[in-house]
């Protein structure tokens, strides 16, 4: 039987002034939780928010999460400090399945890079080549750029300024990648969904397998409340779309099978 | 000791249900808890047809609460007979089918088709009150003669207990539950949400895009104990009390203002193991105080005069 299990932050990373990660303590979710999965952490608020998970350390018994300032929820969360106890629903949702992966390309942008790096992470221990390309919008917000740069060499940054990497948006970079990094490689991108929409075609026309992990507000983040749905292409002839939950049968979705 | 309770001819092994549209067929909660435990579980409302339900945001967050407008997104009548009703019935829980129809024709059918499978059913709760779909529903459930001719119609089709849930969205609801007892109803839930709205001051448009959404949770037991307390002085039915329940203090309150079993939902979004904890907590409940049980608990408030 699954639990809410209380846990308490143990460490707190501040990433400018907007962002932060943080670390709780908790040995099932460390253990459980794989990459494009996500936990539901409680706030002041009335509802409890979700966060991709970022990587777990299985023998601390951690896990932890990248945390964006959207709300007030999350301003909330972003300053509580170590030692505080919050409640958690997790591991859930569907991960990206690793199985039959030759190589890797993995696109952030947003919160996104924080998932993205739990799986680039996951894929270097299965011993499964690596590219990333994260997208920001200046350098002064390039999160975890050391933290990428340690887990492959084949990593690349963009931002709309310009001041790091290549000027624009992922798609620059994505163009610019040498063959060799996208012959018989799966695609996994995280981010807002005008990049995962753009991606997805561009993997398309590449002929590169490509997933997407969709986001929405939420309410349960477990399945039951129908609130998270989002547009999935139907199986059954004569229907255009279904509505799938974000929360239970994603948030990873073959980037196919979505209507953006 | 014992925690059961009766509403009508419906016996409960407590008085916890699962409020309609929290709990899907009970299949992702059970992951949380021992559905067995529960009183009953209330199904996904169901509509003759499947139901995609509303497109974009169909949730905001409000103090102590949500707004929600998922609009009766269900796989229909004839596909929760054949896939959910025998999931329902082995949770080992109590089965009530919640249905919503937008026309009196759409609830004499689907009574219709659920009639046969009475053995598995314990009671059928006429949603009158949803407040996310365009047509029907809300319309039956403001009128008292609506609500009492189709009540009758429906009550000429089956023997099974047959519940109304109604609207909080009138000007008396004392009104509405006298036209479902008229009409032959063997209990009143209530309430369902209530008709509000969250607006995005940065874009100046409503965060729901339906524009409109039903508020839960427990920003709304007030009103929900209020109105519980009216209907109960005002049929002879028993009352299931619904609305921002969280807590066993909660059940205990909604029980003295009158009603036989309450409803619960919008909290176990939130904390998924919380009703079985709430069964828990009333059975220790019962037994510090020395009670004989819940049942007469029911009723018992005492106004200032």
């Amino acid at each position: 039987m699954k639990s809410e299990y209380k846990v308490q932050l143990v460490d707190k990373r501040v990433l400018g002034e907007t962002c932060a990660v943080l670390t709780f303590s908790c040995p099932e979710i460390s253990k459980e939780a794989r990459p494009g999965q996500f936990i539901n952490l409680s706030c002041s608020r009335f509802l409890k928010r979700p966060f991709g998970v970022m990587c777990t350390d299985e023998e601390k018994g951690t896990f932890s999460i990248g945390v964006r300032k959207v709300g007030k929820g999350t301003e909330d969360i972003l300053a509580s400090e170590v030692g505080e106890e919050f409640t958690v629903l997790g591991p859930l949702g569907n991960g990206f399945c690793f199985d039959g992966i030759k190589r890797l390309l993995l696109v952030g942008g947003g919160t996104g890079i924080f998932p993205i790096y739990f799986a680039a992470c996951y894929a270097g221990k299965l011993g499964i080549p690596v590219t990333v390309v994260n997208g920001y919008r200046s350098k002064c917000d390039a999160f975890l750029y050391d933290d990428f740069s340690k887990v492959t060499k084949d990593f690349y940054v963009t931002t709309d300024s310009g001041d790091l990497g290549v000027k624009g948006t992922v798609m620059a970079s994505l163009e610019e990648l040498d063959d060799s990094l996208l012959n018989d490689a799966t695609c996994l991108v995280v981010g807002p969904g005008i990049m995962m929409q753009k991606v997805s075609e561009w993997a398309k026309q590449k002929g590169i397998s490509c997933y997407v992990s969709l986001e929405q507000r939420m309410a349960c983040g477990i399945g039951a409340c129908l609130v998270c749905v989002c547009k999935i292409k139907a199986e059954q002839e004569g229907k255009e779309f279904v509505h799938k939950r974000c929360c239970k049968d994603g948030p990873v979705f073959r980037a196919e099978e979505v209507i953006w | 000791m014992s925690i059961s309770v009766r509403v009508g001819k419906v016996k409960l092994k407590n008085p916890i249900i699962l409020a309609s549209g929290t709990c899907g067929f009970g299949r992702e909660l059970a992951e949380y808890m021992d559905l067995s435990k529960l009183g009953a579980l209330s199904s996904k409302g169901l509509t003759l047809l499947p139901r995609d339900g509303n497109k974009g945001v169909r949730v905001a967050e409000t103090p102590s609460g949500m707004l929600n407008c998922v609009g009766l997104q269900n796989p229909g009548v004839d596909a929760f007979l054949e896939t959910e009703l025998d999931y329902m019935v082995q949770t080992g829980a109590g089965v009530v089918v919640n249905v919503a129809g937008h026309s009196d024709e759409d609830y004499l059918a689907m009574v219709e088709k659920l009639d046969p499978y009475k053995d598995k059913i314990d009671a059928l709760e006429l949603n009158f009150s949803c407040p996310n779909v365009k047509e029907g529903c809300m319309v039956i459930g403001s009128s008292p003669k609506a609500i009492q001719s189709l009540v009758s119609r429906l009550r000429k089709l089956t023997d099974l207990p047959i519940w109304v849930k109604l609207t909080p969205n009138v000007t008396s609801i004392a009104e509405t539950a006298k036209g479902a007892e008229a009409g032959g109803a063997d209990a009143i839930v209530a309430i369902n949400t209530m008709l509000g709205m969250a607006i995005d001051i940065r874009t100046r448009r409503p965060i729901l895009h339906n524009n409109t959404g039903g508020l839960s949770g427990p920003c709304v037991k007030p009103v929900a104990l209020r109105m519980v307390h009216e209907i109960y002085d005002a049929v002879n039915i028993p009352v299931v009390g619904c609305g921002g329940i969280s807590t066993y203090e909660d059940v205990l309150e909604f029980m003295i203002a009158g009603a036989s079993a309450v409803e619960l939902g919008t909290i176990s979004l939130v904390h998924p193991t919380r009703p079985v904890e709430i069964v828990e907590d009333l059975e220790k409940y019962v037994e510090q105080n020395k009670l004989e049980g819940l049942a007469s608990l029911t009723g018992t408030l005492e106004m200032w005069r």
